[in-house]
């Protein structure tokens, strides 16, 4: 009977986290419609510039897109790991 | 009666649905290698083969649940194991669910899932049998604990 009670404390507790976990500050990100949408102005628009940055590539030399200017560029976002 | 009624018919439910999703899960495997396939989980050839391989335990997890219908006060620790087991993977699709990778895919589901599995769990847990024979072999200690719990 007491390893049923806990069992039953065990599981109650979860049930109230994933009640409440919207609501917390983990799960506000994965809960919040806006936090979820693209922020208006973080990214160029359609047709428009980007801005500038520098990230390294694929041998920690770092590339900074205004260099490439004049250049047609593709930029994809890949996971690293096929899942 | 209908305590044990109850836990059988949840027992029958979840195990059918475990071989049905087991089996789901060992054809997608062989639906993913067809040729022009276009399958809903979005994975790669190691992904399905875990799902694949999820598949067959599913079945054999199923299917051992379905046993236990028969007789479910000798086979009670199968829905104990089965509760221990929804609530890891309540726990699993609750992570899943705040890393926030799968929600493009699923959306809310995981915290559904979760919210499902925890209270058949729950369910799985209040519904279990009394072990065959207890009250026989519990009910001399019992009196054995009164007796001394009135003279202490």
């Amino acid at each position: 009977m007491i390893l049923r009670w806990a069992a039953t404390l065990v599981i109650g507790a979860l049930l109230v986290l994933a009640a409440w976990l919207p609501d917390t500050s983990i799960g506000r990100r994965s809960s919040d419609p806006e936090l979820r949408s693209d922020v208006p102005g973080a990214v160029g628009e359609v047709g428009g510039h980007l801005p500038d940055f520098t990230l390294p590539d694929l041998d920690g030399n770092p590339v900074t897109l205004s260099d490439l200017r004049g250049h047609r560029v593709l930029l994809t976002f890949e996971r690293s790991v096929d899942w | 009666m209908q305590t044990s009624l109850a836990y059988r018919v949840l027992c029958g439910a979840i195990g059918i649905a475990f071989v049905a999703f087991g089996v789901a899960a060992f054809a997608s495997f062989f639906a993913y290698h067809a040729p022009d396939s276009h399958l809903a989980i979005p994975t790669g050839p190691t992904g399905f083969y875990f799902v694949a391989f999820t598949g067959c335990a599913m079945v054999g997890w199923g299917g051992s649940l379905l046993a236990s219908i028969r007789d479910a006060a000798t086979s009670r620790r199968v829905g104990s194991v089965t509760a221990f087991a929804l609530v890891l993977m309540a726990v699993v699709r609750m992570a899943g669910w705040v890393v926030g990778d799968y929600y493009a895919w699923v959306g809310d589901l995981l915290r559904g899932e979760a919210i499902l599995f925890l209270l058949l769990a729950l369910a799985l847990v209040w519904l279990r049998p009394r072990p065959t024979g207890e009250p026989a072999a519990s009910a001399p200690r019992a009196a054995g604990a009164s007796s001394v719990g009135a003279g202490s």
